[in-house]
């Protein structure tokens, strides 16, 4: 057990005494963060619209007005031409396009079908497609307006957990997930292969110390720092972004400890495949954005192909994922989350056994 | 008095290439044995095996009373060994290293202490003990690594080319220092590359291409090969052996 | 010039040794081309539906079956036995739950007022608006059909006409400005680490002691991770195209000198970086924090620009990956010329100057 402590000093001493290094251990993970919370937005909103009202009547305007309504569209009467509309797409200028033809109202009024023309560029495939969603649900609501017989059967819709719809409340919970993983790996992957590097590791093999002790010694520092990068990002989360909290502390923490074997493991196990610092860090980022992209963490898992689906099964993030979500904002227990709970305990154990079995305090 | 150190047939493979080949010696408690040989010739190998660092491909070996292959473990806490590269964190300073190595080897608190304390002062690090280690001398550096090792107080200390790189003065109060350790009864296996600290050694083998191709004291050799001294018999010895093979 | 060709020459030598880093240098460009294209699909479709449905007439089938056909929601995991629509939520899979209850169908063939119930999974913001809207859609839809014909009236339609990308492809639009984020990692990363590792071995103070000067080293440090970035880049390309079929409808010239500007722009990002730190690790976490992040997160690769707070959008514009990102997809998907990109090459150009100054000014490797 001293043993174990003094190695966790040493760690910390040299963490501590390479300013640099501190400040991108603490500042880096703020920053991203920061940046995280606030770019991450696929809220598809403001779609920058040219409309082009060739009827120019009450109810052409009327029209435009409940498009433009909520921040969906950002209406614009174009002044670029209606045939060269298309440069306006190629520069980015526009999204979309909506086209009155003229006789608008008058058809209405006579009860005609009436065609308007959207036009959307579909480059970022996801905006389109809601883009058109939207231009429909809001042309269907502007149809039973005018037909007044409307059917009074309504679908009375409720969002829980986050009624708000903010991106936010669900992106800080991953990024905290997510730097738990990175620091995690990198730092224990690094600082192994580090005393490698340097001949310290050889130095260290012959003491009498334990491989057990040898192994504790050299993560617990890295668990600790994972824990304090975990819980600053909750802070920040909880106070600048105002991310509600709805579950239990203490099964977060503790399901957090689970999932640091998982990463620690993964950390030892590159370093026992490398032999510079530079491939470590490869090789702990090649893990981390494979984790993080298939971990749900930007896109929901079900719209994944279903081959890629099937892979995601085998990242431990996906679960730990899923519990940090659910325990933050749906207030889940170890009732709804046990498949999560059980597959990331199998995973730790799996994956923290292979790497102590890889790891051998002999050197070839 | 009980060997310290036996090895039979020792050998040890990389691949095709044969870095240990086949070697046999004894060193007996208390004696400052020179393990010498050419760069390459298979020294560190050597050393590593005895530490129990690597696992020899055949052949068998008691250090401390300990077998190097079932036991290595065991063997760890009664040797210390000092690499030919400076291996303590240069980022903290001497006394951080030397705490955090006499931790490893089970020395706490005024025990650790006093250890410390005798350490500094056999080897004078005054001052410099409160350094980061990177920024001492080289001279300093191997004073200090060697306090590491002997912190615990190791029956047999490995020293693989302690002296790389210091000048004649160092050298001579390093050798100085290792006299007073094997005076207590420390057993010492040196590898080095000069002559004149191979003088200092109570027996010598010299080791050539994995092989061991002489051993005995420093001037039973010179006499058998009838060289004016030990610099001489080395190459010559060495030339000799390459014609041949 | 020879001597420039001398070192470059050993790097080349350093990079073909290291089979590891290698390995990865070439395997990153493949995974995630592999994980933007299929993984990163921000559609949402196969949003998980469960129906409590207590009317169980033709009617409520009908409006069920809409649902399920829509191609935007699929079947939840079935749990018969829950019957509390937030017990469903929770324990099962369903992002969404729609109560249908008992009288349904009579108010729709009575038109009396009648609500059915709808809960959804609000967690992920972008899942739960669109399961509202395409809901909205679809439920308005269903009662229109069910209206007698004489009452409907054909109101608007929308004549709905997808440029560029009419089979509405995620990679389509992700995987070419992943060849941006790649370049950067490239040129930036590594340049920066090697840099920092010569000085950590100490062997950059036997290059300064030799007859070549300071610019001279980084020009044959630099020079095989142009080649190393372009191989990438084209791999990504080559990639995009045979593999997820993104079309190339604009100039491969343009889009070939455009990138070699860029390329510029993160090689000099990475000199500058070597030119602060001492270590590996450091360079890493700087060239992460300094060049990855933004280039991923700021430039509109994932995350559109306009959505962002107006001083994130503002710190955008310092980031060349948002002008290339720009540029690729512009010519990729859009077959846009200078003509219209002429304001992405002018602002990358300046930047690229900017960089490439202040890269060169600040270079005097020293020994720390």
């Amino acid at each position: 057990m001293r043993i174990i402590l003094a190695l966790i000093k040493k760690e910390f001493y040299q963490v501590f005494r390479d300013r640099n290094m501190l400040r991108l251990i603490f500042l880096l993970p703020m920053i991203q963060l920061i940046v995280l919370g606030y770019a991450i937005n696929v809220d598809v909103k403001n779609i920058h619209t040219a409309v082009y009202d060739f009827d120019n009547s009450t109810l052409s305007r009327e029209y435009v007005k409940s498009l433009s309504a909520g921040d969906y569209f950002d209406i614009e009467y174009s002044e670029i031409p209606l045939l060269d509309i298309n440069s306006g797409f190629k520069s980015g200028q526009y999204d979309a396009a909506l086209i009155i033809p003229s006789g608008f109202s008058s058809d209405i009024t006579l009860r005609k079908p009436i065609t308007a023309g959207f036009v959307v560029d579909a480059a970022n495939a996801n905006s389109a497609a809601i883009a058109m969603a939207y231009a429909g649900q809001i042309t269907a609501q502007f149809n039973n307006r005018q037909t007044k017989a409307g059917v009074p059967i309504e679908l009375r819709q409720k969002r829980l957990y986050n009624p708000e719809a903010e991106s936010v409340y669900f992106m800080v919970p991953g990024i905290v997930a997510v730097l738990v993983t990175m620091i995690t790996v990198m730092l224990t992957s690094m600082a192994i292969v580090r005393e490698r590097e340097t001949g310290t590791l050889e130095q260290l093999m012959v003491t009498p110390i334990k491989t057990p002790a040898f192994i504790f010694g050299k993560t617990i520092p890295f668990a600790i720092l994972g824990y304090v990068e975990m819980s600053m990002a909750l802070a920040f989360g909880i106070l600048w972004f105002n991310i509600p909290f709805a579950g239990s502390w203490v099964l977060l923490y503790g399901l957090a400890f689970v999932f640091l074997f998982t990463t620690l493991g993964v950390g030892m196990f590159i370093s026992t495949i490398t032999a510079t610092q530079q491939q470590a860090m490869f090789f702990a980022w090649f893990f981390s954005v494979f984790a993080i992209m298939t971990s749900g963490f930007f896109t929901p898992i079900s719209n994944m192909p279903d081959f890629v689906q099937y892979i995601t099964y085998l990242n431990p993030l996906r679960y730990f994922m899923a519990i940090v979500r659910g325990i933050m904002m749906k207030g889940a227990g170890v009732a709804e989350l046990y498949r999560e709970i059980f597959a990331m305990i199998t995973f730790s154990a799996i994956i923290f056994t292979l790497s102590w079995m890889r790891f051998s305090k002999r050197i070839e | 008095m009980n060997a310290a150190v036996v090895v039979n047939n020792l050998t040890k493979k990389f691949g095709d290439f044969t870095a240990v080949d086949s070697i046999s010696l004894k060193v007996e408690t208390g004696e400052i044995f020179g393990f010498l040989g050419a760069n390459g010739a298979g020294k560190t190998t050597a050393i590593r095996m005895l530490c129990g660092l690597l696992l020899p491909t055949s052949g068998d070996g008691i250090v401390a009373g300990h077998d190097i292959i079932k036991e290595n473990e065991k063997i760890k806490s009664s040797i210390g060994y000092m690499s030919q590269k400076f291996s303590l964190y240069p980022d903290l300073t001497g006394k951080e290293n030397l705490v955090f190595y006499g931790s490893l080897y089970g020395l706490f608190g005024d025990r650790l202490k006093v250890r410390i304390e005798s350490v500094s002062e056999l080897l004078s690090l005054g001052e410099f003990i409160d350094r980061p280690a990177g920024s001492l001398p080289v001279g300093w550096r191997q004073r200090l690594a060697l306090g590491a090792a002997i912190l615990h107080e190791p029956k047999i200390l490995f020293l693989d080319e302690p002296t790389g790189g210091v000048d004649p003065v160092f050298r001579r109060r390093f050798w100085e220092t290792l006299y007073k350790l094997a005076d207590k009864g420390t057993t010492l296996f040196v590898t080095t590359h000069y002559m004149d600290e191979a003088e200092f050694c109570r027996r010598i083998s010299i080791m050539h291409r994995g092989r061991i191709i002489e051993l005995g004291t420093p001037g039973d050799i010179i006499k058998k090969y009838n060289q004016p001294n030990l610099q001489e018999t080395f190459i010559s010895l060495i030339l000799a052996s390459d014609n041949n093979g | 010039m020879g001597k420039i060709v001398t070192i470059a020459v050993k790097e080349v030598r350093h990079i073909l040794r290291d089979r590891r880093s290698l390995f990865i240098a070439l395997m990153m460009p493949v995974l995630m081309t592999l994980l933007y294209g299929y993984a990163v699909n921000l559609d949402i479709n196969n949003i998980k539906l469960a129906v409590l449905d207590y009317d169980n007439s033709s009617e409520s089938r009908e409006l069920i079956n809409r649902f399920y056909h829509s191609g935007y929601f699929i079947q939840s995991q079935s749990r018969p036995e829950l019957s509390d629509p937030e017990k469903v939520l929770k324990l099962t899979d369903a992002i969404a739950v729609m109560i249908i209850r008992p009288g349904f169908s009579k108010a729709v063939i009575d038109r009396s007022e009648f609500q059915v119930g709808m809960l959804i999974d609000g967690a992920d913001a972008n899942m739960s608006s669109a399961a509202s809207s395409y809901s909205a859609v679809i439920f308005n839809q269903f009662l229109i059909s069910q209206m007698p014909p004489e009452t409907v009236i054909p109101g608007v339609t929308l004549s709905l006409q997808v440029l560029y990308n009419p089979d509405l492809k995620s990679s389509h639009f992700f995987v070419p400005g992943l060849v941006a984020v790649i370049l950067m990692m490239i040129s930036a990363l590594l340049t920066s680490i090697t840099i920092a590792r010569e000085k950590e071995t100490g062997t950059m103070e036997q290059l300064l002691t030799s007859p070549v000067t300071p610019r001279q080293i980084i020009m044959g440090k630099v020079i095989p991770y142009i080649g190393l970035a372009i191989l990438d880049g084209v791999f990504v390309y080559v990639f995009a195209v045979w593999h997820f079929g993104v079309p190339m409808i604009g100039s491969a010239v343009l889009l070939l000198i455009i990138g070699v500007i860029y390329i510029i722009a993160s090689l000099s990002l990475g000199v500058l970086i070597s030119t602060l730190v001492n270590t590996q690790q450091l360079a890493m976490m700087a060239a992460l924090t300094a060049t990855m992040l933004p280039s991923v997160m700021l430039s509109g690769f994932i995350f559109e620009i306009k959505n962002m707070p107006a001083v994130l959008q503002v710190i955008t514009h310092a980031i060349p990956a948002r002008y290339f990102i720009q540029v690729i997809r512009g010519i990729m998907l859009k077959g846009a010329g200078l003509e219209v990109l002429w304001p992405q090459a002018v602002a990358l150009m300046i930047i690229t100057l900017i960089l490439l100054g202040l890269a060169a000014k600040k270079f005097k490797i020293k020994i720390g």
